[in-house]
């Protein structure tokens, strides 16, 4: 085949997805005379060319569809379902033909038939009038008008040829080939320099930033948007619906979201069956819709965007949605789990269930789906390419089926850990936090309900795992002080603490599959050289947590337990608490604290019977309700330096922001407490309960604050 | 005993040479002596670091880097039952071209390449236990010793797993100590 029927075959298939997305918005939209003309176009464009580069059937088939949506545009006919239709075969038997010709070089004259059928078809749809001999060859200019944006839009793909070719911006190409010519001359002066040389870490420095660059390119040039892929689902969603008998409409958001193309590619299985499914299974009849108090038309929202370095696509419903108790039934039935064992499940696990091979809950076995191949084929073609696959459901209100896919296959962000004298890697995006637990406190931190250990992380008790012995490796505590570190991580809805020895550095790191027996251990997902040029494991995070026994948490708990915690803090203000009256104590709002600083008493000076101190160039007032400093200047005699407690205060107050230091005996604790009434006597003070004790507060610190207040025990 | 082995040779290799002679690159694990087919063998590496793979099955020595794959490579010495070895251990690159699968061998240490007649191989013995017969090929005999012949197809890590011949290691160390771990953390 040469270039040109090539370079024919990769546009004329996009202007095919372009007249398929225009014929499903043109249903909803019939009056929109834009997309009538772009439909046009497209099929124009394929008329003028194909005649000039000589296949004849296209062109017949063309010139036909030419035709009909010429009186289309010119207003002789209305938009209707079975003109649509018929546009939509136009549409696939253009694209056959293409595919024809792109396969074996020729159109083919077998089918020739069906040709006929199909042309019969779209001129009784044009009201039987004859087809001018000549329709169009004049506007030209319109031909052009379409190529000229196709070529020039930044990395599109032809989705025909596109498995293999691939569009990119002649921009981008430049500046890849201006960083491969920045690379090799990197490469030579590190050639002609040595290590020793002065200026090595400055070219060393060059060389990461130019392979940084050439990656992040590179990158881009495979970034694909998701919208190429949302692009056909109209007309599947439209097609299904017609045939199960639903009325359904689709929207999209975040189509500009970027993908890797074979991840792309990847996820389209997948995504189909998804949308299948939500149209077959999820999206009930209308009439049992409008019985449910919903609207008639049911709808399937495909949503994409990014989340922490991966890229979240949904595919939500507002169907029936998920029975547990048929899903469980089900998979008793089937033998997938035993009845003791579905009684014991809770939501979650059980709606886990549907990705187990050979389930499928559809009570009918239809043309589209219930056959039983289905969410197992899904998770596993997601989990291929490292992603997961979620699902989320509410009776009666729908479902929403979460794929996450990385950004890019080959390299990710990683923390590099050691455990056991070995090095792994733990994916960042699974690494929620870490916490350092020093040696002296390694007894105190680890709580135990029998044997399991437990770490209390803001009051939640969070299950550790200790990497050396999960892997069966010898300890190495050489080292008494060094405590260890608990890395934070998530996956799968398992939330835990991973005990390691010590962390090293962040890295990105190269993906480089396992063989197959060590695949079979089920715990790493690969390994990667790392910078010092020794490999490291990558631990596979859930089958990690699966492996020490970890169980996804129950999401609703969670929810309530953060609701709780939210509304808890709302009335509840962080204190300071110390004191500075004898047997009293006093309290400040943290946030005004801004240091607490040890000074000599003999740094205090006095001004006009006013302690002042003089802090970073300011002369701070010293406010000392507790009578300390006269307390102290009468104790001290001993020669010896006496310290004074004075907190940094900050106030914002209307006159711009000014300190005050306030002189405490001693701070005692830093709690949260709640806000009493406010008591009017108190002028500036509040009563709060922090700790279930009785606190004042300070509240203002107006100068004028400073001599008039009474004190309230 | 000459067709014997000849025939032996041919089923094993799939191939027929004209020529008799072999050359086989002779390495050492213990006191022992083997030879393999220089054909099979892609590079000698040498002495190289491993990185452990913990809870894999014990006839796996670990992975090492090999020009931008990560490489399997067999413990020889744990195949036949030998102890650890404290130096560091040679490893060769062995290609399986039917499979076209890439693993190294971990042997204490290489010695040279040595030109033998096939038809000099003598069979196994009848009284080899079973996984002495499905590692061994025979043995040559040499001045001074007698040199087993190895089949690098029969050595690769898969297939190690398919036999379950060596799965007595597996569970002697990598299974005791999943379980350790597992109740420790519960």
């Amino acid at each position: 085949m040469d270039d040109l029927t090539k370079e024919f075959i990769a546009e004329s298939q996009e202007g095919l997805d372009r007249m398929e997305r225009c014929l499903t918005e043109l249903e909803v939209r019939p009056d929109d005379g834009e997309l009538v003309g772009d439909i046009f176009r497209s099929v124009h464009t394929i008329k003028g060319t194909t005649g000039f580069l000589g296949f004849d059937r296209l062109e017949k088939l063309a010139h036909t569809g030419e035709h009909l949506l010429g009186s289309l545009r010119d207003g002789k006919l209305a938009v209707t379902s079975e003109l649509i239709s018929g546009l939509l075969s136009l549409l696939d038997g253009l694209r056959a033909i293409l595919t024809l010709i792109e396969e074996t070089g020729g159109e083919g004259t077998r089918t020739d038939d069906e040709d006929g059928e199909l042309i019969a078809e779209l001129t009784a749809l044009n009201g039987a009038a004859p087809p001018p001999v000549e329709a169009a060859h004049h506007d030209d200019a319109e031909v052009h008008a379409t190529a000229v944006p196709a070529a020039g839009g930044a990395a599109v793909a032809g989705m025909g040829s596109g498995d293999k070719t691939l569009r990119i911006d002649v921009d981008v190409l430049n500046r890849m080939m201006n960083l491969v010519g920045e690379l090799v001359l990197t490469r030579n002066q590190m050639l002609q320099s040595n290590t020793e040389a002065a200026n090595f870490p400055e070219l060393a420095r060059r060389l990461d930033s130019v392979t940084a660059d050439l990656r992040e390119t590179v990158m881009q040039a495979r970034m694909q948007p998701v919208g190429n892929l949302f692009g056909k689902f109209p007309r599947l969603v439209r097609d299904l619906a017609r045939t199960c008998g639903r009325d359904v409409r689709i929207e999209f958001s975040g189509q500009e979201t970027g993908l890797d193309k074979s991840l792309l590619e990847a996820i389209k299985d997948p995504l189909t069956h998804a949308v299948r499914n939500s149209v077959d299974h999820g999206i009930e009849a209308p009439h049992i819709r409008v019985l449910a108090g919903k609207p008639a038309e049911g709808c399937v929202k495909l949503r994409a965007f990014h989340q922490g370095g991966s890229v979240v696509i949904e595919v939500a419903d507002d169907g029936a949605g998920i029975g547990i108790e048929r899903v469980l039934a089900k998979a008793v039935e089937r033998n997938l789990v035993t009845a003791e064992q579905a009684a014991g499940m809770s939501e979650r696990e059980a709606l886990q269930l549907i990705f187990l091979p050979g389930f499928s809950t559809a009570a009918a076995v239809t043309n589209v789906s219930g056959r039983g191949v289905g969410m197992d084929v899904v998770r596993a073609n997601v989990e291929k390419v490292g992603g997961s696959v979620e699902v989320e459901s509410k009776m009666g209100q729908g479902t929403t089926l979460r794929l996450r896919v990385p950004l890019t296959l080959a390299i990710v962000p990683a923390l590099v850990v050691r455990s056991g004298g070995q090095s792994f890697a733990l994916p960042q995006t699974a690494l929620v936090e870490l916490v350092y637990v020093p040696r002296r406190d390694a007894q105190k931190a680890i709580e135990k309900i029998g044997a399991a250990e437990l770490y209390r992380l803001r009051e939640r008790l969070l299950p550790m795992v200790w990497l050396d012995r999960l892997l069966g490796l010898d300890s190495q505590w050489t080292d008494e002080a060094h405590g260890f570190y608990l890395a934070v991580l998530e996956a799968e809805g398992c939330r835990y603490g991973l005990v390691v020895d010590d962390l090293l550095a962040p890295e990105e790191i190269v993906v480089k599959p396992l063989s197959s027996v060590l695949r079979e251990i089920g715990l790493f997902s690969g390994a990667t050289v790392l910078g010092n040029g020794t490999l490291a494991l990558i631990l596979d995070i859930a089958a990690t947590a699966a492996r020490a026994g970890v169980k996804p948490m129950e999401e609703e708990v969670e929810e309530v337990d953060d609701a709780e915690a939210t509304a808890a803090n709302a009335s509840d203000v962080s204190f300071m608490v110390f004191e500075d009256r004898v047997k009293e104590r006093t309290a400040l709002p943290l946030d005004v604290v801004e240091r607490i600083e040890s000074v000599p008493l003999a740094q205090i000076e006095y001004a006009g019977g006013r302690a002042l101190l003089q802090y970073r160039g300011d002369l701070l007032p010293l406010r000392d309700d507790g009578n300390v400093l006269a307390e102290m200047e009468a104790g001290d005699q001993t020669g010896a330096e006496t310290l004074v407690t004075v907190l940094i205060c900050a106030n914002a107050g209307a006159g711009g922001r000014h300190r005050i230091g306030m002189v405490v005996r001693r701070v005692l604790d830093v709690s949260t407490g709640k806000m009493l009434d406010k008591d009017e006597a108190t002028d500036g003070m509040e009563l709060a309960l922090v700790k279930e004790k009785l606190t004042m507060v300070h509240h203002q610190f107006g100068a004028g604050a400073v001599t008039a207040w009474k004190e309230v025990a | 005993m000459k067709v014997d082995s000849g025939s032996v040779m041919e089923a094993m290799d799939g191939m027929q040479d004209e020529s008799d002679a072999v050359s086989l690159c002779s390495l050492f694990a213990g006191s022992e002596s083997f030879g393999i087919d220089t054909r099979k063998i892609r590079e000698v590496l040498g002495k190289r670091d491993l990185q452990r793979v913990p809870m894999a099955p014990a006839y796996i020595g670990g992975v090492v880097p090999y020009r931008g794959e990560v490489l399997t490579t067999v413990n020889l010495r744990a195949l036949l039952g030998m102890g650890e070895n404290s130096a560091a251990s040679c490893i060769l690159v062995l290609e399986d071209d039917e499979v076209a699968e890439r693993f190294g061998l971990m042997v204490d240490e290489v010695g040279g390449v040595v030109t033998v007649n096939r038809r000099m191989l003598e069979t196994n013995p009848c009284t080899l236990e079973a996984r002495g017969k499905w590692l061994f090929d025979g043995a040559y005999k040499m001045q001074t010793g007698l040199m087993v012949q190895l089949d690098p197809a029969k050595l690769r890590p898969s297939r190690l797993a398919e036999t379950g011949l060596f799965k007595q290691t597996v569970n002697g160390q990598g299974g005791t100590g999943a379980m350790d771990a597992s109740t420790d953390s519960r």
